[in-house]
């Protein structure tokens, strides 16, 4: 999957595809606000939870892409898999970030408080800081091998924080709410259930899209640097 | 209700707006980057013709 999306057949992202991320965005929006029932103890902001949840898984997606990625250039140091790479570190942190606004917002109506420091919101904060780091990191190496290397290190170790964020709320207790997604348990009505997938469906479809810009802009940025050396080589 | 209703909007609102925002600054600094390139590919035609 990796080596299939570090391909890139085309210089620009097809019309049909941004096409269907848009139609599946508008879907999922019309699911939450219209089609999703409406949660009893929480009421209407319950419905943060479509937007919340799947940002995460988004990110997840994201970052575990990103880091194969990165153990691929690692074995082949090839540039495809560092532009996919940073493409797609660069856009976990967005959808890191929008998870961890939501959440907040979610939690003050329904905590009281915008912030508690548990397991759960303490390694998501966590892993937002990393990639934050990762792309400090890389705006301060000069020499693009060295800071694809030392980048794909921090890629491949902010991944590692992943498996614990997802199993914080089991290992401790958490303020956060069980898990629901994944979950064999079933704590989620069956129409909620739909919503959620399908948001998360169109959010990866986003996530693509974001993906293919950042990875085509990493490549022109690499075509600058070339040609920019070849002009002082001279 | 009404109450609640408005940390929906807020919520909804703050994601959209930051998807945006990194979408528009992806067009935003690719332009400047393809503007850079034709930048350079004409000076290295301008000094290809000098020598």
């Amino acid at each position: 999957m990796v080596t299939f999306l570090a391909q890139r057949n085309s210089e620009t992202i097809p019309l049909i595809g941004m096409a269907c991320t848009a139609a599946m965005l508008t879907t999922a929006l019309y699911l939450i606000f219209v089609w999703a029932p409406n949660e009893l103890t929480m009421g209407v902001v319950q419905r943060i939870f479509y937007f919340h949840v799947p940002s995460a898984f988004t990110a997840f997606l994201a970052f575990t892409v990103g880091g194969i990625a990165s153990v691929q250039y690692l074995r082949r140091r090839e540039n495809r898999y560092d532009s996919l790479s940073v493409a797609c570190n660069e856009v976990g942190l967005v959808f890191t970030v929008v998870n961890l606004l939501t959440g907040m917002l979610w939690a003050k109506p329904v905590w009281g408080v915008y912030w508690a420091w548990d397991a759960r919101l303490t390694t998501m904060l966590l892993l937002a800081l990393i990639y934050g780091g990762y792309l400090i990191l890389r705006s301060s190496i000069d020499d693009a091998n060295r800071r694809a290397i030392c980048c794909a290190v921090v890629s491949i170790f902010g991944m590692v924080d992943i498996p614990i964020v997802y199993m914080a709320n089991r290992w401790w207790r958490t303020q956060h709410p069980q898990p629901v997604m994944f979950d064999s348990a079933g704590g989620l009505d069956f129409n909620m259930r739909v919503v959620l997938y399908c948001t998360f469906v169109a959010m990866c479809a986003l996530l693509w899209v974001m993906v293919r810009s950042r990875s085509r802009l990493e490549d022109l940025r690499r075509e600058s640097d070339a040609l920019r050396r070849e002009i002082y080589a001279r | 209700m009404e109450e609640n209703l408005k940390w929906l909007w807020y919520a909804f609102g703050t994601a959209w707006i930051l998807h945006v925002l990194y979408l528009g600054s992806l067009s935003i600094r690719t332009k400047k980057l393809q503007q850079q390139l034709q930048n350079l590919k004409a000076l290295i035609e301008e000094n290809d013709r000098k020598t």
